[in-house]
C-alpha cells in the first residue's frame, strides 16, 4: 500500500478508536484527577465545551485509549503482533492505576488497535502507519484547534449520553 | 504478517486465569457503573494481565502449554493478593467518582 495513503487512513481509524473508546468510558463525564479539571475550566474559559475540556485535559492527565492506541501501535512496530499489543495492554493498565484511573479506557484502547493493526495487516497496513496516524490523530484534539475540537467532543459526548454534568 | 505464537497458550493462560480467579471469590465483572468501579475482577484485568504476562514470557524464549498454565495462575494470584499492594487505589476515590 502507498505509504501515504495508509498513513491518511490509519489516522481515521486510530482518530475513531481512542475518541469513541474515550467518550464511551467517560472521560467527557468529569476529571479523574485535578489537572484534568483545570485543563477543562482553561478551555471552557477560552470558548470552548466544559466535557470535551474535561476530555482534552483528561488524556493529558493519564494514558487513556489515545495512548493506548499509540504504544500499541509501538509496541506491535517493535515486538511483534500481538505479542507488542498485548504487552502494551498490560503497561498501559498499570500507568492508568499509577495515574489515578481505573484503566478501562486505555486497556481497552490498546487492545481494540491491536486487533485492527492485525486486521488491517491484511490489506497491507503496517503498525508504523498507525504509529504515524496515532500522532496525527492526537494533534487534531489537542494541537491545532483545542477550544474547536472540544466543542466537537462535547457534542459527541452528548450524543454518546456521556456529557459532564458538573457546570 | 505472521502470527508465530500459538493461540491456544493464550486460551490457556486466558481461561487459567479466569478459572482460579473465580475459585479465589474475585467477581467476575467489575461493579456497575463499570467505566468507574475500582474493583477488581477475573475479566478485568486478571484476563488481561494473563495475556499480557504470557506474551512478556513468550517474548522472553518461555514458550507452551506448561508456561501459560503457570502465567495464568500466577495472575489470578497476583490480581488476588498483590495488585491492590501495588498499585492502590486512589484515597477518597470511591467519593469524588
Amino acid at each position: 500500500m502507498n505509504e501515504i495513503l495508509g498513513i491518511i487512513l490509519a489516522a481515521i481509524i486510530s482518530w475513531f478508536n481512542f475518541v469513541l473508546i474515550d467518550t464511551w468510558m467517560g472521560l467527557p463525564e468529569s476529571p479523574g484527577v485535578k489537572g484534568a479539571e483545570i485543563i477543562g475550566r482553561s478551555i471552557q474559559k477560552r470558548g470552548g465545551n466544559l466535557a470535551g475540556g474535561f476530555f482534552q485535559g483528561n488524556i493529558v492527565c493519564s494514558p487513556d485509549a489515545s495512548a493506548g492506541t499509540l504504544l500499541a501501535s509501538i509496541a506491535c512496530f517493535t515486538i511483534g503482533t500481538p505479542e507488542g499489543g498485548l504487552i502494551a495492554a498490560v503497561l498501559v493498565y498499570f500507568g492508568n492505576r499509577l495515574c489515578a484511573d481505573p484503566g478501562y479506557a486505555g486497556t481497552t484502547g490498546a487492545l481494540s488497535i491491536t486487533a485492527i493493526i492485525y486486521l488491517t495487516s491484511f490489506i497491507g497496513f503496517k503498525p508504523e502507519f498507525f504509529i504515524v496516524g496515532m500522532v496525527l490523530a492526537i494533534l487534531t484534539i489537542q494541537g491545532l484547534y483545542q477550544t474547536g475540537a472540544s466543542r466537537l467532543l462535547g457534542k459527541l459526548a452528548q450524543k454518546m449520553g456521556r456529557y459532564t454534568k458538573i457546570s | 504478517m505472521i502470527i508465530h505464537a500459538n493461540v491456544f497458550s493464550y486460551f490457556i493462560a486466558l481461561a487459567a486465569a479466569l478459572i482460579l480467579s473465580l475459585v479465589l471469590r474475585l467477581p467476575l465483572l467489575p461493579d456497575k457503573p463499570m467505566r468507574n468501579s475500582w474493583t477488581i475482577s477475573a475479566v478485568f484485568p486478571t484476563a488481561v494481565l494473563s495475556v499480557g504476562f504470557y506474551a512478556m514470557a513468550y517474548e522472553l524464549g518461555y514458550h507452551g502449554y506448561l508456561v501459560a498454565l503457570i502465567t495464568g495462575i500466577i495472575t489470578a494470584l497476583f490480581a488476588k493478593f498483590i495488585l491492590e499492594k501495588v498499585v492502590p487505589r486512589p484515597e477518597g476515590e470511591e467519593s469524588h467518582e
